[in-house]
Formats: structure tokens, C-alpha cells, sequence
């Protein structure tokens, strides 16, 4: 599903040069629940971004779904994360002006769906992470576990064959934690969805399929 | 995508309260400056309907009282005289209410089948030339006038349209002023185009001519019409023979010319000053509206690679935030031309509908495109920035 190959990325400011990555190659499967590990600043973050179309590697090359990427501004590549990615991040990032399931719609205003269509996927993504009836409320009106099943609804609403999450329980508790690696784990089993998953919990890592260790920028196992 | 703008700008109307009260407040006061400036201009387009080029006014003295055979005589010979200047090439002789001098003679009565009001002014038979009048029907008064049965009388086609629409003019008589001055009945004999003798700004009034032959007492005002680019010595010239025939140098000689300018300085200025208050009004509009896109972009930098991540393109993301702005702006707009649509509706002063309709359309589109100026540039920043950075910085 997912391939890299060779992957390095170099981040240069006008003082230093940072090696983020340096020659990562993994061949994710599909229908694969994949975490990764590593200390902070080992360059896990910007490997999801790469996998996401985010962010442009410096060096390597990579193909999702058999497609090889050379583009990362195009037109294209937006459509291509619109229907086949959802994202994931630890701080939520929720639009607070907008209502719980506005901000669930908010990947299908990029596609050509009525209005109609809109509320009634984004209620049945709602739906799946056990929030419906807070349709109305607002992010601010919502616990962090809550706001982290309306970015999973959201990021599933478009029925993406990728789900690339970072620490999406780092501000949790083990409980609302464990909800929220129950859901996902859901979504693996049932819609087969492949999923990439960047934790700093062991225990959580020891839930999914395969588990890939980063350490200043390399693969280590 | 036109929903979910609404929807976000309807959520964030406190935040956008200050932008919509700013757009609410500008439009009130653009489209007052606009009523003035549209109002003022539209009039100033039209023809004045006579000339002020090469035309010069000599206001006399000459007492209505004095023995009037001699004055006649007087008169007749200044004429020749005059007339005998190579660079003259015209003279006539009005009363004393001349274009741009602010008096007025108006009368009006509702004794025919119509209502109306009208200026009026007397000239002789020679003022067609003299003041290059343009004649829509009819003719311009002859010396037989003087006999005959019925006063003539030259009206304006504004006078015309109002109260004879459709009907032949020419000949028909009306009683112009019931109260003796001029005897009752009066006949049309011609029309002209226009006369905006009050100034070049002043909307028009209805005017009608009366005949007075050059000889009459009541004629003390001489226009004389001269050639192109006239001597430097001719105003010098005119001067020592009316001197010279009239006996007298109690009198003023003036060109139309400078007093037209003279007189169109006093709307000119105030239409200088509120464009200029409109104009510093605008680029502080401007700077607001720019300080507000700039700090709105900047704050929301997370969310902007949030939605580039879900899929928007560049354009996406511009589109998005010049969307909301407009959308505001529109709002703004709809308020405020509720307001300003009273003024038409509720014919509060004497300005015709159609200059608020145009000054609502100018202020509209001053503000429209101001936005979309100042919208432009954020926005294009905006649609640059980096998803993976921007994600990053929550
Ligand atoms: N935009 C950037 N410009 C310069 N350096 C960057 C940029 N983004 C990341 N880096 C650097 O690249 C390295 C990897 O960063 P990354 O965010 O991928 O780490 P991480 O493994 O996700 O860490 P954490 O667990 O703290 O989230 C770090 O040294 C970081 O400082
Ligand atoms: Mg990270």
C-alpha cells in the first residue's frame, strides 16, 4: 500500500542543517495497523507528513497505492489526500468556530457532495465513534477524548483508505486513551483500513500488526 | 462551499461585528459623498443651452424712469455703434437677471388644466444670436412680436415635456401670470433645449422667455457676443463709446465666461473636500480591513494546514478567505442599504431617485473592490503556507 524507499529528509535553517531522516525504507501492507516509536525529535513526525504528501522528501522515493509520487504541490496530490488519507494529530486540531459536525464535513467540502450528502456521511461517521448526539455542540463544549473521536469521524468521514495518526492518544488519559485505540482498532479490522501510527505508549503499540523503531532520523528495527 | 462560509462567518459574529459595523459605516458615508458628488455631476452634464464663451455682460445704470424716447434713441444708437466694432458680432439687451448672478424672477399658477412654475426672463429679438440659444421648435422672437395680439413667449423644453407632453406646442396659448403683471394669455411660439441659468451645477429650471423690443426701458443689461481670441484693447474699446454715447461711467463690463467659473467654484470645492474626506476615509478602510485579513491568517495558520492536509488545494484556501471577507462585506452592504434606500423611497429631499440609486451602485463598488484589493494579497499568502509547518506550531 504504502511504499518508501530510501527516504531522507533534511530540514536546513540558515544555522544547521537537520538529518530528520536518513534513508528510511518501509513496505507497509494493505490492511496493515502499523505504530512507530522513538524518542522525541527522531523524525517520526515527519515521516507520517512524507506518507501524508505533507511534506516533500528530500531524497527517495515513494508510492502509495501503486502510484509513485514525484509532484507534492499539484492539484492532484490534494484530490489524492481528499479521497485516500485521513489524518490524525495529538492536538486534535478541531476549528472551534465551527459545530462538531461541521468540523466533521470539512474533508467532503472538498469534493463535489450536496450539502445533503455532507450531513448525512458526516452523521454516520459520528455515528461510528459514538457521537451523535453532540452533533450541535462545539468544540469547546467537548472532553479531549470527545474531541479526539470528532477528528477520528472526521478523518473517516471520506472513507480513505489510509488513516495516518500522530500520538493520537499523547493527550489522553489511559482510559479515554484506550477508547480511542479501541476505535481505531475497529476501523483495521472491520473496514480494513490501514493505519500508521506514531505513539510514545508501548502499550498501545503492542495492540497493532507490526511495530518500527526511529532513532535520530534511521530505521532501527 | 458558499454554505460553509456563512456558516463560519455566522458562528464568528462577534469577531466579525467590527469588520460589519466598519463596512456599515463606510457605505453610509460613501454613498453620501456619492448622492452629492452624483447629484452635482449628473447636472453638470447637461447643456447649459447658451454660450458663455466670447460673451460679455455690461450691466448700465441706466434709470427705468428717465425720459424714455431719449433712452430709446440712446440705446438704438449704442447698438449701431457697437455692432460697428469689426470684432463684435453680435449685441442684444436683457433686464437684469442674467445667468450665474443668483436673481430670479419665477411665477406659477394652476389656471390652466396644469400646474407649473417657471422662471422667466426678457430679452429682445437679437438674444438667440447673442447668446447662442438652440431652438428644438419654433422661432426666437422678431420685431412684429411687439403687435402682436398675444404676448409670445420662447419656453424651455423641460417646461414643454412637463406640461404638454404630446401635444403640439407651437401656438397654444396659456395664462403664464395671473396677476396682471403680464397681460393673461401668452402664446408659445418657440421652444429651446435647455437654460441653466443658475449655474452649471443647479438642476433645471423651467424657464420662459418674454419679449421686450431693444428699446424698452426694462432692457438695461447688454450682452455683447465677439469674435475668437478679441483684441486685448477691445474690452478698452467698448468701454469709451458706451461711455461715450451713454453719458455715464456707472457701469460694470464682465465676460459670462468668469462668472461661470466664478460661480462653479462654490460646488466645486465642497465636491473636492468630500471626495478628498471620501478618499482618506477609504485608505483607512483599507489599512483596517488589511490589519484584520493579516492578524485573522496568522491566527488561524493551524487551521489553514488543517485543510490543506483534508484535501484544499492553494486556491482552495484563498478562495476560503477572500469568500468570508466578501461575504462580510456583503452583509455590511445589505445592512446599510436598508438604510440609505429610505432616502429615495421616502423622497426626504429634492435629489431625483435615480443619483441615490447610482451613489448606492459607486459606493458598492468602491467598497467591493477595495476589499478584494485588500483581500487579495493575505489570501495569496494564506493559500502558501506550509501544511506540515503550520500543523506543527499548535
Ligand atoms: N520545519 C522544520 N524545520 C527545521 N527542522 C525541523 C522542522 N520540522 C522538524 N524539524 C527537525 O527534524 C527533527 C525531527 O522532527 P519530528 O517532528 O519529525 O520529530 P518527532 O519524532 O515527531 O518528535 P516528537 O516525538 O517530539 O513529536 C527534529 O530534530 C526537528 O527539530
Ligand atoms: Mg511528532
Amino acid at each position: 500500500m504504502i511504499k518508501l524507499k530510501n527516504i531522507s529528509k533534511i530540514y536546513k535553517t540558515k544555522t544547521v542543517e537537520t538529518l530528520a531522516l536518513n534513508s528510511v525504507s518501509i513496505n507497509i501492507e494493505e490492511g496493515e495497523f502499523l505504530s512507530i516509536m522513538g524518542p522525541s525529535g527522531c523524525g517520526k513526525s515527519t515521516l507520517l507528513n512524507i506518507m501524508g504528501l505533507i511534506d516533500e522528501p528530500s531524497n527517495g522515493d515513494l508510492s502509495i497505492g501503486g502510484y509513485s509520487i514525484d509532484d507534492y504541490n499539484g492539484k492532484s496530490i490534494a484530490k489524492f489526500r481528499n479521497e485516500h488519507l485521513g489524518f490524525i494529530f495529538q492536538s486534535f486540531h478541531l476549528i472551534n468556530d465551527l459545530s462538531v459536525v461541521d468540523n466533521v464535513e470539512l474533508p467532503l467540502l472538498y469534493r463535489k457532495v450536496s450539502s445533503k450528502v455532507r450531513r448525512q456521511m458526516a452523521e454516520e461517521a459520528l455515528v461510528k465513534v459514538g457521537l451523535k448526539n453532540r452533533m450541535k455542540h462545539f468544540p469547546s463544549q467537548l472532553s479531549g477524548g470527545q474531541k479526539q473521536r470528532v477528528a477520528i469521524a472526521r478523518a473517516i468521514v471520506g472513507k480513505p483508505n489510509i488513516i495516518l495518526a500522530d500520538e493520537p492518544t499523547g493527550n489522553l488519559d489511559s482510559v479515554m486513551g484506550n477508547e480511542i485505540m479501541d476505535i481505531l482498532l475497529g476501523l483495521n479490522e472491520e473496514e480494513k483500513t490501514t493505519i500508521v501510527m506514531v505513539t510514545h505508549d508501548e502499550q498501545m503499540a503492542k495492540k497493532t500488526n507490526r511495530l518500527i523503531r526511529l532513532f535520530d532520523g534511521s530505521q532501527v528495527v | 462551499m458558499i454554505k460553509h462560509i456563512l456558516t463560519l462567518i455566522w458562528n464568528k459574529k462577534k469577531k466579525n461585528f467590527l469588520l460589519l459595523l466598519e463596512i456599515f459605516f463606510a457605505f453610509l458615508i460613501l454613498f453620501g459623498v456619492f448622492t452629492f458628488v452624483v447629484e452635482n455631476m449628473r447636472n453638470y452634464n447637461t447643456p447649459l443651452g447658451f454660450d458663455t464663451e466670447n460673451v460679455w455682460l455690461v450691466y448700465t445704470e441706466i434709470p427705468g424712469d428717465a425720459d424714455s424716447t431719449e433712452i430709446a434713441e440712446m440705446k438704438l444708437l449704442l447698438r449701431q455703434e457697437l455692432i460697428a466694432l469689426p470684432e463684435v458680432e453680435s449685441i442684444s439687451y436683457s433686464n437684469n437677471i442674467t445667468p450665474f448672478s443668483g436673481s430670479a424672477w419665477q411665477t406659477g399658477n394652476d389656471r390652466n388644466d396644469f400646474e407649473f412654475n417657471t422662471r422667466i426672463m426678457q430679452h429682445d429679438e437679437y438674444y438667440e444670436e447673442t447668446g447662442g440659444l438652440n431652438l428644438v421648435e419654433g422661432r426666437w422672437f422678431s420685431p412684429d412680436d411687439a403687435l402682436s395680439k398675444y404676448d409670445p413667449v420662447v419656453i424651455s423644453k423641460q417646461f414643454r415635456d412637463q406640461c404638454w407632453k404630446g401635444k403640439p406646442v407651437i401656438d397654444s396659448l396659456f395664462i403664464l401670470d395671473d396677476e396682471g403683471e403680464v397681460s393673461d394669455f401668452v402664446k408659445i411660439i418657440g421652444v429651446v433645449d435647455h437654460f441653466k441659468y443658475m449655474g452649471e451645477f443647479t438642476s433645471e429650471y423651467n424657464v420662459t422667455f418674454i419679449y421686450e423690443p431693444p428699446t424698452s426701458k426694462e432692457l438695461n443689461t447688454i450682452y455683447i457676443r465677439v469674435k475668437d481670441n478679441p483684441s486685448p484693447n477691445l474690452e478698452e474699446t467698448i468701454n469709451n463709446r458706451i461711455a461715450s454715447i451713454s453719458k455715464r461711467n456707472d457701469f460694470v463690463i464682465g465676460t459670462l465666461e468668469s462668472r461661470r467659473v466664478r460661480n462653479s467654484r462654490k460646488t466645486w470645492m465642497p465636491i473636492t473636500i468630500l471626495l478628498g474626506i471620501g478618499g482618506f476615509l477609504i485608505i483607512n478602510v483599507a489599512l483596517g480591513l488589511f490589519g484584520v485579513l493579516w492578524y485573522n491568517i496568522n491566527k488561524r495558520r493551524p487551521e489553514i494546514g488543517l485543510r490543506r492536509t483534508m484535501g484544499a488545494t492553494k486556491s482552495d484556501i484563498s478562495k476560503q478567505f477572500i469568500g468570508e471577507i466578501l461575504m462580510v462585506t456583503i452583509f455590511g452592504i445589505l445592512i446599510s442599504s436598508f438604510f440609505t434606500l429610505q432616502f429615495p423611497l421616502m423622497k426626504l429631499f429634492d435629489i431625483e431617485n435615480i443619483n441615490y440609486y447610482y451613489a448606492m451602485l459607486i459606493s458598492a463598488g468602491i467598497i467591493l473592490l477595495l476589499v478584494l484589493i485588500c483581500a487579495f494579497y493575505p489570501s495569496r499568502q494564506a493559500a502558501l503556507i506550509n501544511p506540515a509547518i503550520a500543523l506543527h506550531e499548535d
